[in-house]
């Protein structure tokens, strides 16, 4: 038994540290980069350091901040209105059987299975003539398209193993409508709901082409931001970005991470 | 708990979403045919407390540092306008923006203002009907550069659509740690190639850097750019056919064995800073010494142009068909063609002063010859003795697409 267990966590310790390696070395890279005033072949170590390219992304006027919070908000947003559309059709798809369902699950993963540049592209016409360019509402809309149906599969998990009967028992027992969905629905499914949210917002987050086409460079999120220092060449301010882009991303790991390692 | 939580997410998109009406709010209506019935002051008085959106490539952190700041400023307290700056990773986004916009009918109330452009993204847009109308030669600040700055956009006839800003000239970069004398000719850099195998590469056309070494080679053995300015098929098919030939002796000489190109100018700029290649080349004089500056070249490094010359380009600035605020984008326009934002932005960004010297007052004449110049970067004397014209851009397409099939293909 002992010997058994003491394999495991050999095993368990080799798998966390190659996944430190694979994660963690080029988030190390990063950061050295982003601190880096030149970093040329040979050297193995950059020669000189300095603050430049943080100060620049704190500095308001470069308008790093705001794109940061366009960012977030936007996230944000689409992740809420993705689980709101997104809910109904879930549970209609995994609790019930009615003609067209197959049909309907296909139009609802669509926007998934079709190119991205596509979409884009031919939204941005429709979003024209609905005036809907260059205006937060335009973006939001034009994310919700690639999110729902990713909301909708992870959801529609977590409702195929919920038991309706739980609603008929609350509601019998006197619970409301909202009482039901407060404290037996949600709960229910709350873990494939945490994990759709958490879809969502990453989906949101590193949407680059629907922001710049759709928000017209008015809207101006992190990833565009990005982009147009990767371009440009400037190494250290394109790592700083970087890592902050990934800030959320790392963050989920982390407690993804912890929440494994308690249950 | 979760109702107000709820509450507080819906009033949080009703401000999102009336938020997006903000950006068109009360703009002076103007066309360009009120230009000639009004003076300028009246222009500027009405672009007063406006927005402007200027839409412009932003990949360099010391070009946006000190538009978002430095300019930002100095048009609020000149003028009190606030300008928006539109940041593009491709001037042809702009573009490709606005062809959308026009096939969907919106002729007003447009997101940009004003766009930092030249070359094939100003004929795209020309010929698209994009721009807003010919008001060049109505701005005050226009009398500063040399007419024929405004004649020609790589042979696009301008007629006024956009206004020249400012002007960047072709130059080579080598390090004199590594040799004293530069080849300064075509031949001599085909003999140089040859003699020091795997120590040179250009930039893959269509990449614009890329595709301007191209046309030095064209220039060379078509006899000169001059004879390049309007496009003739005869001399095309005789100065390319020698182009190719030359550039595929070259080849197996080339780093890789010419196997491969430079990607990018940022490829090229690594290559030469890792001391993989012994040239690296730029529009922009005054690159290798940003360069340095960054820590990026060594100390040694400096540019050469070549006995011929090497082609000198304007960029421009120009508004679009469906401009919001094409008022406010005259008087910022004019602003940025005012000596004092070319000295300040010289100083600042090290960039090559645009203007006929003679137009200057003295004390602007005296401010524009203190500038520091950078060690690597030429005299103004030297650039402007080798400075070469752009060819019409009908020639940079064919020699784009014939140089795929002819070089990058050929033998494989």
């Amino acid at each position: 038994m002992r010997e058994n267990s003491s394999k495991i966590s050999v095993r368990t310790k080799a798998a966390v540290a190659a996944f430190a390696w694979v994660i963690g070395l080029p988030l190390a890279w990063l950061t050295v980069q982003s601190f880096a005033a030149s970093w040329r072949f040979p050297a193995l170590i950059p020669p000189a350091f300095n603050l430049r390219a943080w100060q620049y992304l704190f500095d308001s006027s470069s308008g790093i901040s705001n794109a940061l919070i366009n960012s977030l908000l936007i996230a944000l947003t689409v992740t809420f209105l993705a689980i709101v559309f997104a809910l109904p059709a879930a549970r209609a798809i995994a609790l019930h059987n009615f003609t067209g369902k197959n049909l309907l699950l296909f139009v609802l993963l669509l926007p998934i299975l079709s190119p991205s540049i596509a979409a884009a592209i031919g939204g941005h016409a429709l979003f024209l003539r609905y005036n809907l360019t260059d205006s937060y509402a335009g973006v939001i809309l034009a994310h919700l398209v690639p999110t729902v149906p990713y909301c909708v599969l992870t959801l529609t998990g977590g409702f195929s193993r919920f038991d309706v009967e739980l609603e008929a028992q609350a509601r019998t027992l006197g619970a409301s409508g909202w009482q039901v969905l407060r404290f037996v629905t949600l709960p229910a499914i709350a873990p494939s709901l945490l994990l759709s949210a958490v879809f969502a917002f990453m989906i949101s987050w590193s949407q680059y082409l629907t922001t710049l086409l759709i928000g017209g460079g008015r809207i101006i999120t992190l990833p565009l931001v990005l982009v147009n220092f990767q371009r440009g060449g400037d190494e250290a301010v394109t790592a700083a970005l970087t890592l902050i882009f990934l800030a959320p991303t790392v963050l989920f790991l982390a407690v993804t991470a912890k929440y494994w390692r308690e249950n | 708990m979760k109702s107000k939580l709820i509450l507080t997410f819906a009033l949080f998109l009703c401000l999102t979403f009336s938020a997006c009406q903000n950006s068109n709010t009360n703009a002076p209506k103007f066309a360009p045919g009120d230009l000639s019935k009004t003076d300028w002051q009246t222009i500027e008085n009405k672009a007063r407390g406006t927005n402007v959106a200027f839409a412009m490539w932003a990949g360099d952190e010391a070009r946006n540092r000190f538009f978002q700041r430095d300019v930002s400023r100095n048009l609020k307290e000149k003028y009190d306008i606030n300008l928006q700056i539109v940041p593009l990773g491709d001037t042809a986004e702009a573009v490709s923006k606005l062809l959308n916009e026009k096939s969907a009918g919106k002729s007003a109330g447009g997101s940009i203002d004003m766009i930092w452009i030249n070359g094939e993204n100003f004929r795209a847009a020309k010929e698209g009907g994009l721009l807003w109308g010919k008001f060049a030669a109505s701005l005050p600040n226009n009398r500063y550069y040399d007419a024929e700055a405004g004649q020609r956009d790589f042979g696009t006839a301008i007629e006024n659509l956009e206004a020249p800003w400012q002007k960047a000239q072709f130059v080579f970069a080598f390090d004199t740690a590594r040799f004293s004398e530069p080849p300064r000719s075509i031949d001599a850099l085909g003999d140089w190639i040859k003699a020091h195998p795997g120590r040179f590469t250009y930039i893959a056309p269509p990449d614009f850097t890329g595709s301007a070494f191209l046309r030095h080679v064209l220039f060379h053995f078509g006899g000169g750019a001059n004879k390049f300015q309007t496009f003739d098929d005869e001399l095309y098919k005789n100065a390319s056919a020698k182009t190719f030939t030359f550039l595929n002796e070259i080849k197996p000489f080339l780093w890789r064995r010419g196997e491969t190109y430079a990607n990018s100018t940022k490829e090229l700029d690594r290559l030469f800073a890792n001391g993989e290649i012994d040239f690296a080349f730029a529009y922009g004089a005054n690159f290798a010494s940003e360069r340095i500056k960054r820590g990026e070249y060594p100390p040694t490094a400096r540019t050469f142009v070549l006995d011929s010359g090497t082609i000198a380009n304007y960029n421009f600035l120009t508004i679009p068909f469906n401009a919001n605020n094409p008022a406010g984008a005259l008087v910022v326009i004019n602003y940025l063609l005012s000596p004092e934002f070319q000295i300040e932005q010289s100083r600042i960004l090290g960039s090559i002063y645009p203007h006929k010297l003679d137009a200057l007052s003295d004390a602007e004449r005296k401010a524009v010859l203190e500038i520091e110049r950078g060690a690597a970067t030429l005299s103004a004397e030297e650039l402007d003795a080798h400075s070469i014209p752009e060819a019409d851009s009908e020639y940079l397409q064919r020699l784009e697409k014939d140089w795929r099939e002819k070089v990058l293909l050929s033998g494989q």
